[in-house]
């Protein structure tokens, strides 16, 4: 009994970095974007008060006490498109991690809402993100990579590095992931098609689900009876070896191959993306550190020198400042160094330089709005920032 | 955004405290887990099992009221072996008709076939007797969008074309003939058009 507590205590509260939560919070919030727009054209034809279907209708076909802010909101149009744009905002809010947890679960509210509101134009990928959505909620999602630790480390509420946490909400969409393909393949089981092997055959002969065409060559029904076959012990192999974690990554490299394809032949929009949003999920947060070191030495040649930023370490406002800097350089950019390591200063210079952050470069240190608009330079994450420095200094010369 | 990607050695992977079950928020956390963990399997997986059934429509209200409900049946059973698509005549008053194209999958670009699905999607499930009583609203829904704006019809027509894919002996298939059938007849109203 103690070895299956420490086990499912283990898998559900070890405290692990929230990095790969953190991934999924951004691509999950981009794919709500992109579904919310997709949708934008015919929001009133679908949720209007003279939609295709009307609410009370729904309400008769699909009864019982659900989450759905369609039946609280004024019976007008106009509180409909309202709900379009604060939805929008949210799931914009929710990719940045501004209010993570508030965000997530304004999203999952409006997402359950617009989903119950009409059913019957929902597709599997659109469930999964109700499904991780509500799971979401419960998740430490702004932990990481988000407005909201910037602003903590800002407070001086944490360091550079990123805290653990307890990821059990993170295990509920992973094991929702398995459960899908699982789920999958046992329905398939049931179907004679599947069974025989002509499944692909049919789905890849209904024009209205066709997208780019395939070679004729892929099209025979030998090739449509292994692929049927071979779907079904990918989708098997998803739903159990995926916990594998010897091969882990050779089962997530055969799905994502496996949901591109579809991709490529099937017009079911953004459902592909939605499975694959959840695989961030089963990345180690120490082969993300790994692929992302080797992104960023790739990178480094196309950014420049590295930026020497000399602080007060005596500074409480410049330690945050500097703690800052480190979680937003992604790309590395930056060397950091306390005052008190830096020989070569005058004591009138040190003395000036307290409680600032001064910028090394060759032709002497930057101080202020220079040292501003070198940091904004020198970090890609603060390239949007560029312009402003300079409109700054402009306003500031002109002062 | 915040957050350096390297994960600090210091706080990789912590060892959690040996009793997860000792503060109350854990047991409540504990619980949660259970029940979904139990709870979310037994409804999407295809068993029809009565000890199954009793315990889908136990937790059916907490399902369908937080938006857990799921299905898993992604062309299964069986894929549909139907091509087709609807559309609506529209009888004027005056006698004239007209026609009223659902977006067509097989007719549109790659990018209106992308922002369209959902109409797909819906024709389905337009075409299937058990949701007969979407077939007014949808009526009603193309009366207030003719083609012709200026003029109000008084009959719709809901029609479904479809043309079955048949498997032959040599492993080969053929689309048969295309067919037609009126599913559903709508007078329409005055009071259709209230609000609009």
């Amino acid at each position: 009994m103690n070895a299956i507590l420490a086990l499912w205590n283990r898998f559900f509260f070890a405290e692990q970095s929230p990095v790969p939560l953190a991934l999924f919070r951004i691509v999950y919030g981009l794919l709500v974007i992109v579904t919310i727009l997709l949708l934008k054209a015919d929001w009133i034809s679908w949720y209007g008060t003279h939609a295709w279907m009307s609410l009370d209708t729904m309400r008769e076909l699909e009864p019982g006490v659900r989450l759905n802010l369609f039946t609280i909101l004024p019976k007008d149009d106009r509180s409909v498109i309202a709900l379009f744009w604060i939805f929008l905002a949210s799931a914009v809010l929710l990719t940045v991690g501004f209010l993570s947890r508030l965000n997530s679960i304004v999203v999952y509210l409006c997402l359950a809402s617009i989903q119950q509101r009409n059913l019957y134009i929902l597709h599997g990928g659109d469930t999964f993100l109700r499904v991780a959505g509500f799971f979401l909620i419960f998740a430490p999602a702004g932990a990481a990579l988000s407005v909201d630790r910037l602003l903590r480390v800002w407070r001086g509420r944490e360091q550079s590095g990123v805290p653990a946490h307890r990821l059990w909400a993170q295990r509920m969409i992973q094991i929702e992931l398995s459960l899908v393909y699982f789920a999958t393949f046992c329905w398939k089981l049931k179907g004679t098609a599947w069974m025989e092997g002509s499944a692909l055959f049919y789905i890849f002969h209904l024009f209205e689900l066709r997208r780019f065409p395939l070679p004729d060559l892929l099209l025979q029904p030998g090739i449509l009876k292994l692929g049927t076959w071979s779907a079904m012990v990918l989708e098997f192999s998803l739903g159990t070896l995926i916990w594998v974690r010897r091969i882990r990554y050779k089962v997530l490299a055969a799905g994502l191959l496996f949901h591109l394809s579809l991709e490529y032949s099937l017009n079911v929009p953004m459902f592909q993306w939605d499975v694959l949003s959840a695989y961030l999920l089963f990345i180690d947060a120490r082969d993300l550190e790994r692929a992302w070191n080797w992104v960023s030495i790739r990178l480094s040649p196309w950014l420049g020198e590295p930026v020497t930023v000399i602080y007060d370490s005596h500074s409480e406002r410049t330690r945050r400042l500097v703690n800052l800097l480190i979680a937003v350089d992604i790309f590395r950019r930056l060397v950091f160094k306390a005052s008190d390591e830096t020989r070569n200063q005058t004591a009138a210079e040190g003395e000036q330089n307290k409680r600032k952050l001064v910028i090394a470069t060759s032709s002497g240190p930057c101080l202020e709005t220079d040292a501003g608009r070198m940091l904004a330079k020198a970090i890609p994450l603060l390239w949007p920032l560029v312009p402003c420095c300079y409109v700054w200094k402009v306003v500031q010369n002109w002062k | 955004m915040a957050g350096t990607l390297p994960v600090p050695k210091t706080v990789r992977d912590k060892p959690s405290p040996t009793n997860p079950f000792a503060r109350w928020s854990d047991r409540a956390i504990n619980l949660f887990l259970l029940f979904h963990l139990f709870a979310i399997p037994i409804w999407c997986l295809p068993s029809d099992s009565l000890p199954l059934l009793v315990v889908r429509e136990l937790v059916r209200p907490y399902f369908l009221w937080s938006g857990l409900f799921q299905s898993w049946d992604m062309f299964s059973p069986s894929p549909k072996r139907t091509n087709g698509y609807l559309e609506a005549r529209l009888v004027y008053t005056d006698g004239t008709s007209d026609y009223w194209q659902f977006p067509r999958m097989d007719r549109l670009s790659q990018n209106e076939r992308y922002l369209k699905e959902r109409y797909r999607k819906f024709e389905e499930i337009l075409t299937d007797d058990k949701f007969s009583d979407l077939w007014p609203d949808v009526a009603r829904y193309i009366a207030r969008h003719p083609p012709n704006g200026s003029k109000r019809p008084e009959m719709i027509m809901l029609i479904r074309n479809w043309s079955d894919l048949v498997r032959n002996a040599d492993g080969s298939f053929t689309d048969l003939p295309w067919q037609s059938r009126v599913f559903y007849r709508y007078r329409v109203e005055p009071e259709d058009f209230n609000g609009q």
